[in-house]
């Protein structure tokens, strides 16, 4: 085992530049996709209800 | 058991909710085994020193950027010819995934050759080629975005993505085709590779990693491409009546 230290011999900057993007970007694409899923469930339940609401109108109008 | 069933976009909605979180979790624990290989045991390099530790992202984003560009162009060719929806949805998905490994093998091959070359770009043949394959990327997900009706975007993109393959062996073998800075491979499928058991163990661990996180988030977007388009359709149905 040898633990670099983190100048990395002057390479830090382009290295953990390097990671940092990537888990940036990583982060970025999970959250929005997580943002995009509660968005949908939200939707699909006000859709659930308001569809429901319509079937108990046309139920009210057929009885 | 009828596999075919799966082809359907309403059954395999809950078959990819049960296969993700075998993704999930050895994705992050591949990310975090190959950081601590490629940090803490695998020494430096003897020409590069520290700089050469980039290429443990930088690699596996390439291969990625590469590899889901052809499954996407495999799957939109599948949606189109036999009109399979489920296969053009799984295009959708992968593009935007093998979009950001594709940017991020660009950005981080930028901040390798700034200290091993000396500059952040040339128009070197692998890198330009890299670029088209970004812009290919670009294009599918906004030629999709721009046509309203899914069928017909899923069939404009199948058209490009195939038309872009021709792309993928262009990069793989330019290293070989031209005289380019960017040096050549070093693990070859037939060949003994070039660098140290650690480095390589390291590369392979971190590329294992990106494909389970690249399953993992390509199904995620494809429940959501599924739930999106069966509201859609939902909503014309409810005008329809």
């Amino acid at each position: 085992m040898n633990w670099p230290d983190l100048s990395l011999g002057g390479y830090g900057f382009y290295v953990w530049g390097s990671y940092l993007v990537s888990l940036i970007a990583i982060v970025w694409e999970v959250v929005s996709l997580k943002q995009r899923k509660k968005a949908l469930t939200q939707q699909q339940s006000s859709n659930s209800v308001r569809a429901s609401v319509v079937r108990g109108s046309v139920n009210e109008t057929t009885s | 058991m009828n596999l075919y069933k799966y082809a359907s976009p309403a059954t395999f909605y809950p078959l990819a909710g049960k296969i993700i979180p075998w993704f999930q979790i050895p994705a992050a624990l591949l990310f975090a085994t190959g950081l601590f290989v490629g940090f803490i045991i695998a020494p430096p390099d003897f020409q590069q020193g520290d700089a050469y530790r980039i290429i443990f992202i930088h690699v596996p984003a390439a291969w990625m950027g590469m590899f889901l560009y052809v499954l996407m162009a495999i799957y939109a060719g599948i949606g189109w010819a036999f009109n399979a929806r489920l296969a053009s949805m799984m295009a959708s998905s992968l593009a935007v995934t093998g979009a950001m490994f594709t940017a991020l093998s660009l950005i981080t091959g930028a901040l390798w050759g700034k200290p091993t070359w000396g500059t952040w770009w040339v128009w070197d043949a692998r890198m330009t080629s890299t670029l088209i394959l970004m812009f290919l990327y670009i294009g599918f997900i906004s030629l999709q975005a721009s046509i309203e009706d899914p069928r017909r975007a899923d069939r404009a993109g199948a058209v490009l993505a195939l038309v872009g393959v021709i792309n993928v062996p262009i990069i793989y073998f330019s290293v070989q085709w031209w005289n380019t800075l960017h040096q050549g491979a070093t693990i070859r499928i037939l060949q003994k590779p070039t660098i140290r058991g650690s480095m390589l163990a390291a590369l392979l661990i971190m590329l294992a990693a990106c494909w389970f996180y690249s399953v993992a988030v390509v199904l995620i977007r494809l429940r959501c491409i599924i739930l999106e388009r069966e509201q859609n359709a939902s909503r014309f149905a409810e005008v329809g009546v």
